[in-house]
Protein backbone atom coordinates (compact mmCIF):
# COMPACT_ATOMS: atom_id res chain seq x y z
CA UNK A 1 0.00 0.00 0.00
CA UNK A 2 2.75 2.41 1.05
CA UNK A 3 4.68 1.50 -2.06
CA UNK A 4 1.67 2.26 -4.23
CA UNK A 5 1.18 5.62 -2.52
CA UNK A 6 4.87 6.39 -2.95
CA UNK A 7 4.73 5.44 -6.60
CA UNK A 8 1.67 7.65 -7.22
CA UNK A 9 2.36 10.65 -5.03
CA UNK A 10 6.11 10.94 -4.41
CA UNK A 11 8.05 9.14 -7.15
CA UNK A 12 6.97 11.50 -9.99
CA UNK A 13 8.76 14.32 -8.18
CA UNK A 14 12.11 12.53 -8.57
CA UNK A 15 12.17 14.19 -11.97
CA UNK A 16 13.49 17.77 -12.09
CA UNK A 17 10.78 18.99 -14.48
CA UNK A 18 8.08 17.74 -12.09
CA UNK A 19 9.74 19.45 -9.10
CA UNK A 20 9.99 22.74 -11.00
CA UNK A 21 6.39 22.40 -12.13
CA UNK A 22 5.29 21.73 -8.54
CA UNK A 23 7.12 24.80 -7.20
CA UNK A 24 5.67 26.97 -9.99
CA UNK A 25 2.21 25.63 -9.20
CA UNK A 26 2.64 26.32 -5.47
CA UNK A 27 3.88 29.87 -6.10
CA UNK A 28 0.88 30.60 -8.32
CA UNK A 29 -1.45 28.92 -5.83
CA UNK A 30 -0.36 31.34 -3.11
CA UNK A 31 -0.75 34.50 -5.21
CA UNK A 32 -3.67 33.85 -7.55
CA UNK A 33 -6.55 32.74 -5.25
CA UNK A 34 -6.58 35.87 -3.01
CA UNK A 35 -6.82 37.98 -6.18
CA UNK A 36 -9.68 35.76 -7.34
CA UNK A 37 -11.49 36.19 -4.01
CA UNK A 38 -11.38 39.99 -4.32
CA UNK A 39 -12.41 39.87 -8.00
CA UNK A 40 -15.38 37.70 -7.04
CA UNK A 41 -16.37 39.93 -4.11
CA UNK A 42 -16.20 43.01 -6.34
CA UNK A 43 -18.52 41.33 -8.88
CA UNK A 44 -15.65 41.28 -11.37
CA UNK A 45 -15.26 37.51 -11.83
CA UNK A 46 -15.23 37.81 -15.62
CA UNK A 47 -12.80 40.75 -15.63
CA UNK A 48 -10.00 38.25 -14.91
CA UNK A 49 -10.93 36.43 -18.11
CA UNK A 50 -10.95 39.70 -20.05
CA UNK A 51 -7.54 40.65 -18.65
CA UNK A 52 -6.16 37.23 -19.59
CA UNK A 53 -6.97 38.04 -23.21
CA UNK A 54 -5.57 41.54 -22.83
CA UNK A 55 -2.04 40.28 -22.12
CA UNK A 56 -1.99 38.16 -25.29
CA UNK A 57 -0.92 40.84 -27.86
CA UNK A 58 2.02 41.85 -25.63
CA UNK A 59 3.10 38.25 -25.15
CA UNK A 60 2.86 37.72 -28.92
CA UNK A 61 4.83 40.88 -29.65
CA UNK A 62 7.54 39.80 -27.19
CA UNK A 63 7.61 36.43 -28.94
CA UNK A 64 7.91 38.07 -32.39
CA UNK A 65 10.73 40.40 -31.32
CA UNK A 66 12.79 38.13 -29.05
CA UNK A 67 11.69 34.59 -29.88
CA UNK A 68 10.72 32.26 -27.04
CA UNK A 69 12.14 34.53 -24.33
CA UNK A 70 10.07 34.42 -21.16
CA UNK A 71 11.24 37.82 -19.78
CA UNK A 72 10.45 39.55 -23.11
CA UNK A 73 7.07 37.86 -23.41
CA UNK A 74 6.23 38.59 -19.76
CA UNK A 75 7.19 42.26 -20.08
CA UNK A 76 5.09 42.51 -23.23
CA UNK A 77 2.19 40.85 -21.44
CA UNK A 78 2.33 43.21 -18.45
CA UNK A 79 2.54 46.32 -20.67
CA UNK A 80 -0.26 45.15 -22.94
CA UNK A 81 -2.50 44.18 -19.99
CA UNK A 82 -1.98 47.50 -18.23
CA UNK A 83 -2.55 49.42 -21.48
CA UNK A 84 -5.84 47.64 -22.14
CA UNK A 85 -6.98 48.19 -18.52
CA UNK A 86 -6.20 51.94 -18.77
CA UNK A 87 -7.84 52.19 -22.22
CA UNK A 88 -10.98 50.40 -21.05
CA UNK A 89 -11.15 52.64 -17.96
CA UNK A 90 -10.64 55.80 -20.06
CA UNK A 91 -13.26 54.83 -22.68
CA UNK A 92 -15.68 54.01 -19.87
CA UNK A 93 -15.10 57.40 -18.19
CA UNK A 94 -15.24 59.32 -21.49
CA UNK A 95 -18.41 57.71 -22.82
CA UNK A 96 -20.17 56.96 -19.55
CA UNK A 97 -20.51 53.31 -20.60
CA UNK A 98 -19.95 50.65 -17.97
CA UNK A 99 -16.34 49.49 -17.59
CA UNK A 100 -17.23 45.86 -18.34
CA UNK A 101 -18.61 46.70 -21.80
CA UNK A 102 -15.45 48.64 -22.69
CA UNK A 103 -13.37 45.78 -21.30
CA UNK A 104 -15.34 43.20 -23.33
CA UNK A 105 -14.70 45.17 -26.52
CA UNK A 106 -11.00 45.53 -25.86
CA UNK A 107 -10.41 41.93 -24.87
CA UNK A 108 -11.96 40.67 -28.11
CA UNK A 109 -9.72 43.05 -30.08
CA UNK A 110 -6.75 41.87 -27.98
CA UNK A 111 -7.46 38.20 -28.56
CA UNK A 112 -7.71 38.68 -32.33
CA UNK A 113 -4.56 40.85 -32.41
CA UNK A 114 -2.61 38.37 -30.30
CA UNK A 115 -3.56 35.32 -32.36
CA UNK A 116 -2.79 37.27 -35.57
CA UNK A 117 0.66 38.30 -34.26
CA UNK A 118 1.63 34.78 -33.15
CA UNK A 119 0.42 33.31 -36.46
CA UNK A 120 2.48 35.83 -38.43
CA UNK A 121 5.72 34.89 -36.71
CA UNK A 122 5.39 31.32 -35.53
CA UNK A 123 3.79 27.95 -35.97
CA UNK A 124 0.60 26.54 -34.53
CA UNK A 125 2.74 24.79 -31.88
CA UNK A 126 3.92 28.22 -30.62
CA UNK A 127 0.36 29.46 -30.61
CA UNK A 128 -0.76 26.45 -28.59
CA UNK A 129 2.05 27.05 -26.10
CA UNK A 130 1.10 30.70 -25.59
CA UNK A 131 -2.60 29.98 -25.34
CA UNK A 132 -2.44 26.88 -23.15
CA UNK A 133 1.05 26.97 -21.56
CA UNK A 134 3.23 24.09 -20.55
CA UNK A 135 3.91 23.74 -16.87
CA UNK A 136 6.11 20.69 -17.43
CA UNK A 137 8.46 22.80 -19.57
CA UNK A 138 9.14 25.43 -16.87
CA UNK A 139 12.90 26.05 -16.66
CA UNK A 140 14.87 27.68 -13.83
CA UNK A 141 14.61 31.20 -15.34
CA UNK A 142 10.85 30.87 -15.66
CA UNK A 143 10.64 29.51 -12.12
CA UNK A 144 12.53 32.47 -10.66
CA UNK A 145 10.31 34.87 -12.61
CA UNK A 146 7.11 33.15 -11.45
CA UNK A 147 8.30 33.06 -7.82
CA UNK A 148 9.39 36.73 -7.94
CA UNK A 149 6.09 37.92 -9.44
CA UNK A 150 4.10 35.84 -6.95
CA UNK A 151 6.11 37.33 -4.05
CA UNK A 152 5.52 40.88 -5.32
CA UNK A 153 1.79 40.16 -5.56
CA UNK A 154 1.51 38.71 -2.04
CA UNK A 155 3.50 41.58 -0.46
CA UNK A 156 1.62 44.32 -2.35
CA UNK A 157 -1.70 42.70 -1.52
CA UNK A 158 -0.73 42.69 2.17
CA UNK A 159 0.12 46.41 1.94
CA UNK A 160 -3.18 47.42 0.33
CA UNK A 161 -5.31 44.78 2.07
CA UNK A 162 -7.26 47.06 4.42
CA UNK A 163 -7.81 49.75 1.79
CA UNK A 164 -8.97 47.06 -0.64
CA UNK A 165 -11.41 45.61 1.90
CA UNK A 166 -12.88 49.03 2.69
CA UNK A 167 -13.00 49.92 -1.03
CA UNK A 168 -14.89 46.70 -1.77
CA UNK A 169 -17.23 47.08 1.20
CA UNK A 170 -17.98 50.80 1.15
CA UNK A 171 -16.22 52.96 -1.47
CA UNK A 172 -17.86 56.13 -0.11
CA UNK A 173 -16.25 55.58 3.31
CA UNK A 174 -12.84 55.48 1.65
CA UNK A 175 -13.57 58.61 -0.40
CA UNK A 176 -14.80 60.37 2.72
CA UNK A 177 -11.34 59.87 4.21
CA UNK A 178 -9.81 61.60 1.21
CA UNK A 179 -8.25 58.29 0.17
CA UNK A 180 -7.93 57.52 -3.51
CA UNK A 181 -10.25 54.59 -4.14
CA UNK A 182 -9.34 54.68 -7.82
CA UNK A 183 -5.65 54.30 -6.91
CA UNK A 184 -6.39 51.16 -4.88
CA UNK A 185 -8.53 49.86 -7.76
CA UNK A 186 -5.72 50.60 -10.25
CA UNK A 187 -3.06 48.84 -8.14
CA UNK A 188 -5.37 45.86 -7.76
CA UNK A 189 -5.95 45.59 -11.54
CA UNK A 190 -2.17 45.89 -12.03
CA UNK A 191 -1.70 42.92 -9.68
CA UNK A 192 -4.28 40.93 -11.66
CA UNK A 193 -2.29 41.58 -14.85
CA UNK A 194 0.98 40.62 -13.12
CA UNK A 195 -0.56 37.43 -11.82
CA UNK A 196 -1.86 36.41 -15.23
CA UNK A 197 1.55 37.13 -16.73
CA UNK A 198 3.14 34.80 -14.16
CA UNK A 199 0.55 32.18 -14.99
CA UNK A 200 0.69 32.21 -18.77
CA UNK A 201 3.98 30.28 -18.96
CA UNK A 202 2.56 27.42 -16.95
CA UNK A 203 -1.13 27.40 -17.79
CA UNK A 204 -1.30 29.63 -20.85
CA UNK A 205 -3.03 32.97 -21.21
CA UNK A 206 -6.46 31.36 -21.47
CA UNK A 207 -6.24 29.07 -18.47
CA UNK A 208 -4.16 31.20 -16.07
CA UNK A 209 -7.38 32.81 -14.92
CA UNK A 210 -8.71 29.36 -13.91
CA UNK A 211 -6.35 29.04 -10.95
CA UNK A 212 -7.42 32.53 -9.90
CA UNK A 213 -11.19 32.21 -10.12
CA UNK A 214 -12.18 28.55 -9.61
CA UNK A 215 -10.70 28.17 -6.10
CA UNK A 216 -12.23 31.53 -5.13
CA UNK A 217 -15.73 30.70 -6.39
CA UNK A 218 -15.46 27.24 -4.79
CA UNK A 219 -14.44 28.69 -1.41
CA UNK A 220 -17.70 30.70 -1.34
CA UNK A 221 -19.52 27.40 -0.72
CA UNK A 222 -17.47 26.72 2.42
CA UNK A 223 -16.92 30.02 4.24
CA UNK A 224 -18.69 33.28 4.96
CA UNK A 225 -15.58 35.02 6.22
CA UNK A 226 -12.98 36.83 4.15
CA UNK A 227 -10.01 35.13 5.82
CA UNK A 228 -11.76 31.78 5.46
CA UNK A 229 -12.40 32.39 1.76
CA UNK A 230 -8.76 33.24 1.12
CA UNK A 231 -7.32 30.31 3.09
CA UNK A 232 -9.73 27.77 1.57
CA UNK A 233 -9.11 29.13 -1.94
CA UNK A 234 -5.34 28.79 -1.49
CA UNK A 235 -5.70 25.22 -0.17
CA UNK A 236 -7.91 24.29 -3.13
CA UNK A 237 -5.44 25.83 -5.59
CA UNK A 238 -2.53 23.93 -4.02
CA UNK A 239 -4.53 20.70 -4.19
CA UNK A 240 -5.56 21.32 -7.81
CA UNK A 241 -2.00 22.23 -8.86
CA UNK A 242 -0.30 19.20 -7.32
CA UNK A 243 -3.18 16.83 -8.08
CA UNK A 244 -3.41 18.03 -11.67
CA UNK A 245 0.33 17.56 -12.15
CA UNK A 246 0.18 13.98 -10.85
CA UNK A 247 -2.83 13.18 -13.02
CA UNK A 248 -1.02 14.65 -16.00
CA UNK A 249 2.04 12.50 -15.24
CA UNK A 250 0.22 9.22 -14.65
CA UNK A 251 -2.50 9.52 -17.29
CA UNK A 252 -0.38 11.26 -19.94
CA UNK A 253 -2.81 14.15 -20.32
CA UNK A 254 -1.93 17.86 -20.76
CA UNK A 255 -0.99 19.38 -17.38
CA UNK A 256 -2.74 22.79 -17.66
CA UNK A 257 -6.22 21.43 -18.43
CA UNK A 258 -5.72 18.67 -15.81
CA UNK A 259 -5.07 21.30 -13.10
CA UNK A 260 -8.01 23.49 -14.09
CA UNK A 261 -10.37 20.52 -14.56
CA UNK A 262 -9.46 19.24 -11.09
CA UNK A 263 -10.28 22.68 -9.68
CA UNK A 264 -13.51 22.48 -11.72
CA UNK A 265 -14.43 19.14 -10.12
CA UNK A 266 -13.91 20.81 -6.73
CA UNK A 267 -16.30 23.60 -7.77
CA UNK A 268 -19.05 21.23 -8.94
CA UNK A 269 -18.79 19.04 -5.81
CA UNK A 270 -18.87 22.13 -3.59
CA UNK A 271 -21.91 23.52 -5.42
CA UNK A 272 -23.66 20.25 -4.61
CA UNK A 273 -22.35 19.53 -1.11
CA UNK A 274 -20.85 22.77 0.26
CA UNK A 275 -21.70 24.27 3.65
CA UNK A 276 -23.26 27.49 2.36
CA UNK A 277 -25.48 28.25 -0.65
CA UNK A 278 -25.03 24.71 -2.06
CA UNK A 279 -27.80 22.36 -3.15
CA UNK A 280 -27.38 20.43 0.12
CA UNK A 281 -27.62 23.66 2.14
CA UNK A 282 -30.78 24.66 0.26
CA UNK A 283 -32.44 21.30 0.94
CA UNK A 284 -31.46 21.23 4.61
CA UNK A 285 -34.33 22.24 6.91
CA UNK A 286 -32.49 23.35 10.01
CA UNK A 287 -32.38 26.51 12.08
CA UNK A 288 -30.53 27.46 15.23
CA UNK A 289 -33.03 27.83 18.13
CA UNK A 290 -33.71 31.29 19.54
CA UNK A 291 -31.35 32.31 22.32
CA UNK A 292 -28.42 30.24 21.06
CA UNK A 293 -25.19 32.26 21.38
CA UNK A 294 -23.76 33.20 17.99
CA UNK A 295 -20.33 31.94 17.06
CA UNK A 296 -17.83 32.85 14.34
CA UNK B 1 -19.84 91.92 22.81
CA UNK B 2 -20.63 88.19 22.58
CA UNK B 3 -17.87 85.72 21.93
CA UNK B 4 -18.17 83.71 18.70
CA UNK B 5 -18.65 80.02 19.57
CA UNK B 6 -15.94 77.70 18.23
CA UNK B 7 -16.56 76.11 14.84
CA UNK B 8 -14.51 73.58 12.95
CA UNK B 9 -16.70 73.91 9.85
CA UNK B 10 -17.37 77.18 8.02
CA UNK B 11 -18.84 77.87 4.58
CA UNK B 12 -17.79 81.00 2.73
CA UNK B 13 -20.00 82.23 -0.15
CA UNK B 14 -20.26 78.66 -1.42
CA UNK B 15 -21.68 77.84 -4.84
CA UNK B 16 -22.28 74.17 -5.67
CA UNK B 17 -23.49 72.66 -8.95
CA UNK B 18 -24.52 69.25 -10.24
CA UNK B 19 -24.09 68.57 -13.98
CA UNK B 20 -23.30 72.25 -14.66
CA UNK B 21 -26.55 73.38 -13.00
CA UNK B 22 -26.22 75.53 -9.88
CA UNK B 23 -27.95 73.88 -6.94
CA UNK B 24 -26.85 76.23 -4.13
CA UNK B 25 -25.25 79.66 -4.16
CA UNK B 26 -24.05 82.31 -1.73
CA UNK B 27 -24.09 79.83 1.14
CA UNK B 28 -22.23 81.29 4.09
CA UNK B 29 -22.35 80.23 7.70
CA UNK B 30 -20.71 78.26 10.49
CA UNK B 31 -21.67 75.04 12.26
CA UNK B 32 -21.18 75.25 16.01
CA UNK B 33 -18.93 72.66 17.65
CA UNK B 34 -20.76 70.42 20.08
CA UNK B 35 -24.14 71.16 18.50
CA UNK B 36 -26.50 69.11 16.36
CA UNK B 37 -27.61 71.05 13.28
CA UNK B 38 -30.57 69.84 11.24
CA UNK B 39 -30.47 70.32 7.48
CA UNK B 40 -33.97 70.68 6.08
CA UNK B 41 -35.45 71.35 2.69
CA UNK B 42 -37.68 69.84 0.03
CA UNK B 43 -36.49 67.05 -2.24
CA UNK B 44 -33.99 68.54 -4.68
CA UNK B 45 -33.30 71.56 -2.45
CA UNK B 46 -29.62 70.62 -2.29
CA UNK B 47 -29.20 68.82 1.04
CA UNK B 48 -27.17 65.93 -0.35
CA UNK B 49 -25.27 68.35 -2.62
CA UNK B 50 -24.27 70.45 0.40
CA UNK B 51 -23.12 67.35 2.28
CA UNK B 52 -21.03 66.25 -0.70
CA UNK B 53 -19.52 69.73 -0.87
CA UNK B 54 -18.66 69.67 2.85
CA UNK B 55 -17.08 66.20 2.54
CA UNK B 56 -14.94 67.43 -0.37
CA UNK B 57 -16.53 65.06 -2.86
CA UNK B 58 -18.00 67.87 -4.92
CA UNK B 59 -15.71 70.70 -5.94
CA UNK B 60 -17.31 74.13 -5.34
CA UNK B 61 -17.90 76.33 -8.40
CA UNK B 62 -17.10 79.30 -6.18
CA UNK B 63 -16.43 80.00 -2.51
CA UNK B 64 -14.88 77.56 -0.08
CA UNK B 65 -15.42 75.10 2.73
CA UNK B 66 -13.10 75.58 5.69
CA UNK B 67 -12.95 72.47 7.87
CA UNK B 68 -10.34 72.10 10.59
CA UNK B 69 -11.35 68.53 11.53
CA UNK B 70 -8.72 66.05 10.30
CA UNK B 71 -9.91 63.90 7.40
CA UNK B 72 -9.73 60.70 9.43
CA UNK B 73 -12.13 62.25 11.94
CA UNK B 74 -14.79 63.14 9.36
CA UNK B 75 -17.61 60.65 8.97
CA UNK B 76 -20.48 60.54 6.51
CA UNK B 77 -23.49 58.26 6.56
CA UNK B 78 -25.21 58.70 3.20
CA UNK B 79 -28.86 57.93 2.57
CA UNK B 80 -28.10 55.70 -0.39
CA UNK B 81 -25.57 53.32 1.05
CA UNK B 82 -22.79 52.10 -1.16
CA UNK B 83 -22.29 49.28 1.35
CA UNK B 84 -21.95 45.86 -0.29
CA UNK B 85 -24.13 43.68 1.91
CA UNK B 86 -22.87 40.48 0.28
CA UNK B 87 -19.32 41.22 1.46
CA UNK B 88 -18.26 38.57 3.99
CA UNK B 89 -17.87 40.80 7.01
CA UNK B 90 -19.31 40.64 10.52
CA UNK B 91 -20.75 43.50 12.57
CA UNK B 92 -17.65 43.57 14.78
CA UNK B 93 -15.36 43.76 11.74
CA UNK B 94 -17.42 46.63 10.27
CA UNK B 95 -17.25 48.54 13.55
CA UNK B 96 -13.49 47.94 13.72
CA UNK B 97 -12.96 49.46 10.24
CA UNK B 98 -13.80 52.81 11.88
CA UNK B 99 -10.40 52.78 13.56
CA UNK B 100 -8.64 52.02 10.29
CA UNK B 101 -8.23 55.62 8.95
CA UNK B 102 -6.21 56.69 11.99
CA UNK B 103 -4.71 53.28 12.68
CA UNK B 104 -2.81 52.82 9.45
CA UNK B 105 -2.64 50.12 6.83
CA UNK B 106 -0.29 47.64 8.42
CA UNK B 107 -0.55 47.74 12.21
CA UNK B 108 -2.66 44.98 13.66
CA UNK B 109 -5.46 45.62 16.15
CA UNK B 110 -4.48 45.12 19.78
CA UNK B 111 -6.61 44.17 22.78
CA UNK B 112 -7.34 47.87 23.47
CA UNK B 113 -8.96 48.29 20.03
CA UNK B 114 -11.09 45.17 20.43
CA UNK B 115 -12.11 46.30 23.92
CA UNK B 116 -13.18 49.67 22.53
CA UNK B 117 -15.06 47.92 19.71
CA UNK B 118 -16.97 45.84 22.28
CA UNK B 119 -17.77 48.98 24.30
CA UNK B 120 -19.12 50.70 21.19
CA UNK B 121 -21.30 47.70 20.30
CA UNK B 122 -22.60 47.51 23.89
CA UNK B 123 -23.47 51.22 23.79
CA UNK B 124 -25.52 50.62 20.65
CA UNK B 125 -27.11 47.40 21.93
CA UNK B 126 -25.62 45.21 19.21
CA UNK B 127 -23.15 43.11 21.24
CA UNK B 128 -25.19 39.98 20.55
CA UNK B 129 -24.82 40.60 16.79
CA UNK B 130 -21.02 40.94 16.86
CA UNK B 131 -20.36 37.88 14.71
CA UNK B 132 -23.40 38.14 12.45
CA UNK B 133 -22.73 38.82 8.75
CA UNK B 134 -23.83 42.25 7.49
CA UNK B 135 -26.18 40.70 4.93
CA UNK B 136 -28.25 39.14 7.73
CA UNK B 137 -29.00 42.41 9.56
CA UNK B 138 -32.25 44.37 9.58
CA UNK B 139 -32.23 48.03 8.48
CA UNK B 140 -32.15 49.25 12.09
CA UNK B 141 -29.37 46.86 13.13
CA UNK B 142 -27.31 47.91 10.12
CA UNK B 143 -27.77 51.59 10.99
CA UNK B 144 -26.59 50.92 14.55
CA UNK B 145 -23.51 49.10 13.24
CA UNK B 146 -22.71 52.01 10.89
CA UNK B 147 -23.04 54.53 13.73
CA UNK B 148 -20.74 52.19 15.67
CA UNK B 149 -18.15 52.64 12.95
CA UNK B 150 -18.30 56.43 13.33
CA UNK B 151 -17.98 56.07 17.13
CA UNK B 152 -14.93 53.89 16.58
CA UNK B 153 -13.62 56.58 14.24
CA UNK B 154 -14.01 59.13 17.09
CA UNK B 155 -15.54 61.44 14.50
CA UNK B 156 -15.24 65.17 15.14
CA UNK B 157 -17.49 65.98 12.18
CA UNK B 158 -20.43 63.69 11.50
CA UNK B 159 -22.85 64.12 8.59
CA UNK B 160 -25.94 61.93 8.45
CA UNK B 161 -28.45 61.84 5.60
CA UNK B 162 -31.84 60.79 6.96
CA UNK B 163 -30.43 58.38 9.55
CA UNK B 164 -33.85 57.44 10.95
CA UNK B 165 -35.51 56.50 7.65
CA UNK B 166 -36.84 52.91 7.67
CA UNK B 167 -35.56 52.36 11.19
CA UNK B 168 -37.57 50.98 14.13
CA UNK B 169 -38.60 53.23 17.05
CA UNK B 170 -36.21 51.59 19.54
CA UNK B 171 -33.26 52.14 17.21
CA UNK B 172 -34.28 55.80 16.75
CA UNK B 173 -34.13 56.25 20.54
CA UNK B 174 -30.72 54.55 20.82
CA UNK B 175 -29.26 56.55 17.92
CA UNK B 176 -30.62 59.86 19.25
CA UNK B 177 -29.01 59.19 22.64
CA UNK B 178 -25.67 58.32 21.04
CA UNK B 179 -25.75 61.41 18.78
CA UNK B 180 -26.56 63.68 21.75
CA UNK B 181 -23.67 62.12 23.69
CA UNK B 182 -21.30 62.65 20.75
CA UNK B 183 -22.35 66.30 20.51
CA UNK B 184 -21.90 66.72 24.28
CA UNK B 185 -18.36 65.40 23.83
CA UNK B 186 -17.72 68.19 21.32
CA UNK B 187 -18.49 66.66 17.90
CA UNK B 188 -20.06 68.77 15.17
CA UNK B 189 -23.10 66.90 13.89
CA UNK B 190 -25.18 67.73 10.82
CA UNK B 191 -28.31 65.67 10.22
CA UNK B 192 -30.66 65.75 7.24
CA UNK B 193 -34.15 65.46 8.71
CA UNK B 194 -37.70 65.54 7.38
CA UNK B 195 -39.54 64.79 10.58
CA UNK B 196 -40.52 67.75 12.77
CA UNK B 197 -40.84 65.68 15.93
CA UNK B 198 -37.37 64.22 15.48
CA UNK B 199 -36.01 67.68 14.69
CA UNK B 200 -37.58 69.09 17.85
CA UNK B 201 -36.05 66.35 20.00
CA UNK B 202 -32.59 66.30 18.45
CA UNK B 203 -31.46 69.54 16.84
CA UNK B 204 -30.49 72.86 18.36
CA UNK B 205 -29.75 74.69 15.13
CA UNK B 206 -31.30 74.39 11.70
CA UNK B 207 -30.17 75.22 8.18
CA UNK B 208 -33.11 75.62 5.84
CA UNK B 209 -32.43 75.15 2.13
CA UNK B 210 -34.88 76.76 -0.29
CA UNK B 211 -34.58 78.33 -3.72
CA UNK B 212 -30.87 77.57 -3.92
CA UNK B 213 -30.08 79.47 -0.72
CA UNK B 214 -29.41 78.54 2.89
CA UNK B 215 -30.79 80.21 5.99
CA UNK B 216 -29.46 79.57 9.49
CA UNK B 217 -31.98 79.55 12.32
CA UNK B 218 -32.57 77.80 15.64
CA UNK B 219 -34.77 74.76 16.11
CA UNK B 220 -36.86 76.74 18.58
CA UNK B 221 -37.51 79.55 16.10
CA UNK B 222 -38.40 77.09 13.36
CA UNK B 223 -40.78 75.16 15.60
CA UNK B 224 -42.51 78.34 16.75
CA UNK B 225 -43.24 79.11 13.13
CA UNK B 226 -44.79 75.64 12.68
CA UNK B 227 -48.31 74.70 13.78
CA UNK B 228 -47.96 72.41 16.81
CA UNK B 229 -50.44 69.88 15.47
CA UNK B 230 -48.06 68.97 12.64
CA UNK B 231 -46.54 66.54 15.14
CA UNK B 232 -44.47 63.97 13.36
CA UNK B 233 -45.61 65.12 9.90
CA UNK B 234 -42.87 65.60 7.41
CA UNK B 235 -41.64 69.14 6.94
CA UNK B 236 -43.61 70.68 4.13
CA UNK B 237 -41.54 73.31 2.40
CA UNK B 238 -43.49 76.34 1.45
CA UNK B 239 -45.08 76.61 4.90
CA UNK B 240 -44.77 80.28 5.97
CA UNK B 241 -41.80 80.71 8.25
CA UNK B 242 -39.61 78.14 6.54
CA UNK B 243 -39.10 79.96 3.29
CA UNK B 244 -36.06 82.18 3.28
Amino acid sequence: MMELLHEWLIAPFDYGFMRRAAVAGLALSLAAPPMGVFLMLRGMSLIGDAMAHAILPGVALGFLLAGFSLPAMSLGGVLSGLLIAVLAGSVSQMTGHREDSAMASFFLISLAAGVMLVSLGGSSVDLTHVLFGSILAVNSTALVLIAAISSVIVITLALIFRALVVECLDPLFLRGQGKQGSLVHGIFLGLVVLNLTAGFQTLGTLMAVGLMMLPATTARFWSKRLEGLIIIAIMLAVFASLGGLLLSYHLSVPSGPAIILLAGVGYVLSALLGRHHSLRAKLRRHAVPLGTPETH
Amino acid sequence: MTETPPSRLELHDLQLAQANRTVLEHVSGRFRDGAITALVGANGAGKSTLIQGIMGMLRPVAGRVVCTAPKERRAWLPQQLALDLTFPMSVEELVMTGSWPSHGALTGYCARHYRRGREVMARLGISHLAHRPLGELSGGQRQRALIGRTLMQEAELLLLDEPFANVDAETVEVLMTVLRDMAAEGATIIVVLHDMEQLARLAEEVVVLTGGHARWTTAQALLQSQPAHLGSARLALGIPGIDA
